[in-house]
């Protein structure tokens, strides 16, 4: 049924016209919330039935070779219009299996931001017009299939984002939005003038990643893959973000609202992660050859020193924002052994450190509102206080630390055994990052959620979590356990498409 | 030819011209309400606004061929016209208002459609003589406009700099074109470039390419006054700064286009058999002209001169199709140039409406703004993301277009035109620092609480250039298609895509 509408450009205009609707509302600022949910949330249940319809078939794909009609991947509920036609550049969407999980996991994370965030009073309207936007940008991205398109869903997801750090932001919001806005603009950049040289250098006058990836097995010679490949892997690279181009990260989530702390560390660090997988690997497999022992070796450096920086953090939030480094360090791991087992594992802990670090914001978030403060050293017994809070965040550290049973286990645990497959004894340098991480989550449970209750705060007024925190942490952590617990929901869909992936890398 | 022949080619300028001198008279008749003169200025430039449209855009009619030998009326001069002619809509629409409380309306409008006159005569020009005197007839125009609050220090002083500025690199024009007359024999720019160029030149040609050198640098430094290229940048500024704001926004958005226009023939054509020698150092005046522009812009506090040096280095990037030199970079530079006219001037008449409302145009009055004039706030932030080159609007698509020119020329040719696009890149980088910095103040600032009323006429000025910059954005196919075909008079370059 879905198939015969256009239902990806309607999933992605229903928050472009929910925002346009939230701005505007003119006086009525206290419906903004309203609209925001009721465009995001038609959204989210629309992205659910395209989920549910979605075909696996992993035979057939496997069969069908990977250029045969609805594109490279085998795109489904796939689209395509000309648009500049002068310059080759079409509007052409489509997902698959490995764009599916992080589109559901947009329209997720966005409705539960929106509904997150029903308390703000500070100019409503701008506020959720401007989320609407950034789930209008991302989710374009995981579903554009021409560069042009691509790009241009890219650089709308910085402009809402911009404005969300900058006017909702903590004390040093300036600093933290210009920052934020500049590294990631010549991330962009490096990404533009990558995507010149791949339309100029395929000669197939189009901006279609299939044609240019089907033009480029003939036309790119080794040289070009191996600068195109590294200009494209450092635009990629310092969204994800990966050490040493991180550092706009951390003080953008400190002073970013909550909900912007949700969809940035959620939603905008796997674009770079899907740049890489979706784009730079497929298109430039000889380059990606050359550079593998550099991704990796970034890799386990922002496992490593992700989890270090951690560790020594007195602000929750921003040791969450150094776990983020970490984690996503474990994407490109998987990533970088080219094997089936770790890229379906790196695009699965896309997935899954989308839900798990959204808890964690969102409790860091909750902190903050009902104490006041996020310092480590100033809390402490919270869990006298707020025994649902302290549950909810003992269960987000848990699945952050890798508990088995929890979605993360499962994305970790797969990274690790492809790293072993790869290069066997060097898993050391890696698997030292569990410690590491279970030592600075178990150390700041303990000195925030247990122990005496705190007096350096007053907390005669504490309560419990609201309901609007409460709902969408709850949603969160009933995913986190289902797909802990089966995570085959989610590769069902990853496997089949990361098959062609490998195929083109040669081997699997 | 007979004389009707004449009359019908240079027929756009008659028309200007004779509403340039029905303006003064205007003035008298319409004691009360000056608005109408303004009305009356646009009667002219719409109807030849739409002629273009409906001859480049649909193709309802066709300019004669027959030219004049020194006029030629082809698709690159009806593009150009066509940029001019919507500035100037832009730019009268926006003036009533800020010229309310002065004197003279009909002399500002007559100048302003005289300006027009010699920018249409230069991108018509296919003779370096009628090239000079068109950019003379503009040049002298602008003077007088920039100085038209005589009794404003401000505005005496920028127009005397502009004015002694613009002598001068008439004269350095002059002195190079003479040069070329000397070598060539010829003042007809496609002769010439023949003349110049190619096996067949005479031996007394080839002996004086030291000459033709000499020519090449003059007219490096007297086009460069005139579309202010670093160095020859100091007076823009300055003279932004001081000129009544929509003149400002005139400047910026018209006539440095018009030394584009003289820029890209001039060289494009009549020196391409020296382009080795000259391409390099093109090269480096483009990346400096950028750079500077927006390294300085950063330290402006006041929005006008921040324009100014935006405008700069937006000259710079527009520069880049000089020494990539295909049909595909000159399409490019076109196209900037395009979108460059709307969004300049759509931010200097935001400018003008905080002028005209009596707020300021310091960095510190945007303060706010986005609760005191939502609106207008709105126009600039999109007028500024157009020209930091953010999709989907205009300043995006055109920048493509352009950078992706020097990509394409150095998988063909020389490897360094690369740079040239990284340098460009970079730029818009460093640029998005302080496009942002006027947004953050107007979004993120407090300001005063008190709303802000802006005047209908600008209103309709600003939306229009905010409606273009977002249509050329998301649907720049009819646009970059016209470029193509303006781009194809260049016969000696290399065939677009």
């Amino acid at each position: 049924m879905l198939e015969s509408v256009p239902i990806i450009s309607i999933i992605i205009l229903l928050p472009l016209v929910g925002a346009v609707a939230t701005l505007l509302l003119g006086r009525r600022e206290e419906y903004a919330k309203y609209v925001a949910a009721a465009f995001s949330g038609a959204a989210l249940v629309l992205t659910v039935l395209v989920t549910l319809e979605f075909v696996i078939d992993p035979s057939t794909t496997a069969a069908r070779g990977y250029h045969d009609g609805h594109g490279f991947f085998n795109y489904q509920y796939y689209e395509s219009y000309p648009w500049v036609e002068s310059l080759g550049i079409s509007y052409i969407v489509g997902l698959d299996g490995i764009s599916l999980p992080l589109f559901l996991l947009t329209a997720l994370l966005s409705f539960l931001a929106i509904v997150f965030s029903w308390d703000t009073k500070l100019r409503p309207k701008e506020y959720f017009g401007l989320m609407q936007i950034l789930e209008v940008g991302v989710l374009g991205v995981f579903v554009a299939q021409d560069y042009f398109v691509f790009y241009v869903f890219w650089e709308v997801v910085l402009i809402p984002m911009y404005f969300m750090i900058g006017v909702w932001g903590g004390p040093n919001k300036d600093y933290a939005a210009i920052k934020f806005f500049i590294y990631t603009h010549i991330a962009s950049l490096a990404m533009l003038v990558s995507i010149m040289a791949l339309y100029f250098q395929a000669g197939a006058h189009s901006f279609s990643m299939e044609a240019i990836a089907l033009a480029g097995t003939t036309n790119f010679s080794r040289l070009f893959q191996i600068v195109v490949f590294a200009a494209m892997f450092f635009g990629f690279g310092v969204k994800m973000p990966m050490v040493p181009f991180h550092t706009w990260l951390p003080d953008a989530h400190v002073e970013a609202p909550t909900a912007g702390s949700v969809l940035l560390a959620g939603l905008l660090l796997k674009m770079g992660g899907y740049g890489i997988i979706r784009v730079a690997i497929p298109t430039l497999t000889a380059g990606a050859h050359e550079l593998q022992i550099l991704m990796a070796v970034i890799a386990i450096a922002s496992i490593l020193y992700g989890a270090l920086l951690s560790l020594a953090q007195k602000d929750l939030k921003k040791m969450v924002a150094y776990s983020s480094i970490s984690h996503m360090g474990f994407v490109l791991l998987g990533f970088a052994t080219f094997s089936s087992l770790g890229i379906v594992a790196g695009v699965f802990q896309m997935f899954a450190h989308g839900l798990v670090t959204a808890v964690l914001f969102m409790m860091c978030g909750v902190v903050q509102h009902k104490c006041g403060t996020r310092l480590i050293p100033s809390l402490g017994g919270l869990s006298r206080k707020m025994p649902v809070a302290s549950t909810m965040m003992t269960i987000g550290f848990l699945a952050s630390l890798g508990l088995p049973g929890l979605v993360s286990f499962a994305a970790e645990f797969m990274v690790f055994a492809s790293m072993f497959d790869k290069w066997a004894m060097w898993l050391f340098l890696p698997i030292l990052s569990v410690a590491i991480t279970a030592g600075y989550y178990l150390w700041a449970l303990q000195r925030t959620m247990f122990g005496p209750l705190t007096t350096k705060i007053d907390t005669s007024h504490l309560h419990d979590v609201d309901w609007y925190e409460g709902v969408p942490v709850g949603i969160l952590i009933a995913l986190i356990a289902l797909f802990g617990v089966f995570p085959s929901l989610i590769f069902q869909y990853i496997n089949p498409a990361v098959q062609i992936v490998t195929h083109l890398l040669g081997g699997g | 030819m007979a004389v009707v022949d004449y009359l019908e080619t240079l027929l756009p300028q008659l028309v200007l011209i004779a509403f340039a001198l029905l303006m003064p008279a205007m003035d008298y008749l319409f004691k009360k309400d000056k608005r109408v003169l303004s009305w009356i200025a646009l009667v002219p430039l719409v109807s030849l606004a739409c002629a273009m449209v409906s001859w480049l855009f649909m193709g309802v009619w066709k300019p004669s061929g027959a030219p004049i030998d020194v006029i030629s009326v082809d698709q690159f001069s009806g593009l150009f016209t066509l940029v001019f002619l919507a500035v100037g809509i832009v730019v009268v629409l926006g003036s009533p208002e800020f010229i309310r409380a002065d004197k003279n309306h009909g002399e500002y409008y007559s100048l302003i459609l005289l300006a027009m006159v010699g920018m249409t005569v230069v991108a018509e020009a296919s003779d370096l003589i009628a090239l000079f005197v068109g950019l003379e007839i503009a040049g002298i125009s602008s003077f007088a406009l920039s100085g038209f609050r005589k009794s404003e220090k401000r505005s005496s002083e920028a127009a005397t700099k502009y004015f002694i500025v613009g002598g001068f690199s008439s004269a350095l024009t002059l002195f190079a074109i003479s040069i070329l007359y000397g070598i060539g024999g010829t003042t007809n720019i496609q002769a010439l470039g023949s003349a110049l160029g190619g096996a067949s030149a005479p031996a007394w040609v080839q002996d004086s390419q030291s000459m033709v050198l000499l020519a090449v640098v003059l007219l490096f430094a007297g086009f460069g006054f005139k579309i202010a290229i670093v160095p020859f940048h100091m007076w823009a500024p300055d003279v932004y700064e001081g000129a009544p704001t929509p003149i400002s926004g005139m400047l910026a958005a018209a006539s440095k286009k018009m030394g584009f226009a003289a820029v890209f023939k001039v060289f494009l054509i009549g020196l391409l058999a020296s382009k080795m020698q000259w391409e390099g150092a093109a090269a480096i005046l483009a990346v400096l002209t950028m750079t500077v522009g927006n390294l300085v812009a950063v330290s402006q506090t006041n929005i006008k001169r921040m324009l100014a040096y935006s405008s700069i280095a937006q000259a710079g990037y527009i520069l880049i199709a000089l020494p990539v030199g295909t049909q595909y970079a000159v399409e490019g530079g076109l196209f900037h140039i395009i979108t460059h006219a709307f969004m300049k001037s759509g931010a200097f008449m935001v400018v003008a409406a905080m002028g005209a409302a009596a707020v300021g145009e310091r960095l510190d009055d945007f303060k706010g703004l986005g609760r005191r004039a939502p609106w207008l706030a709105f126009a600039m932030t999109l007028f500024l993301l157009s020209l930091a080159g953010i999709p989907p609007l205009a300043g995006f698509a055109s920048k493509f277009v352009l950078f992706s020119s020097a990509v394409y020329a150095s998988e063909a040719g020389p490897q360094w035109l690369v740079w040239l696009a990284i340098a460009g890149v970079l730029n818009s980088a460093l640029s998005l620092y302080y496009y942002a910095r006027v947004i953050k103040y107007m979004y993120m600032e407090k300001g005063p609480a008190d709303k802000i009323a802006i005047p209908p006429m600008l209103k309709i000025a600003i939306a229009f250039a905010a409606v273009m910059v977002v249509l050329i954005g998301i649907y720049p196919d009819p646009v970059i298609r016209v470029c193509e075909h303006a781009a194809a008079i260049f016969t000696g370059l290399a065939p677009g895509v």
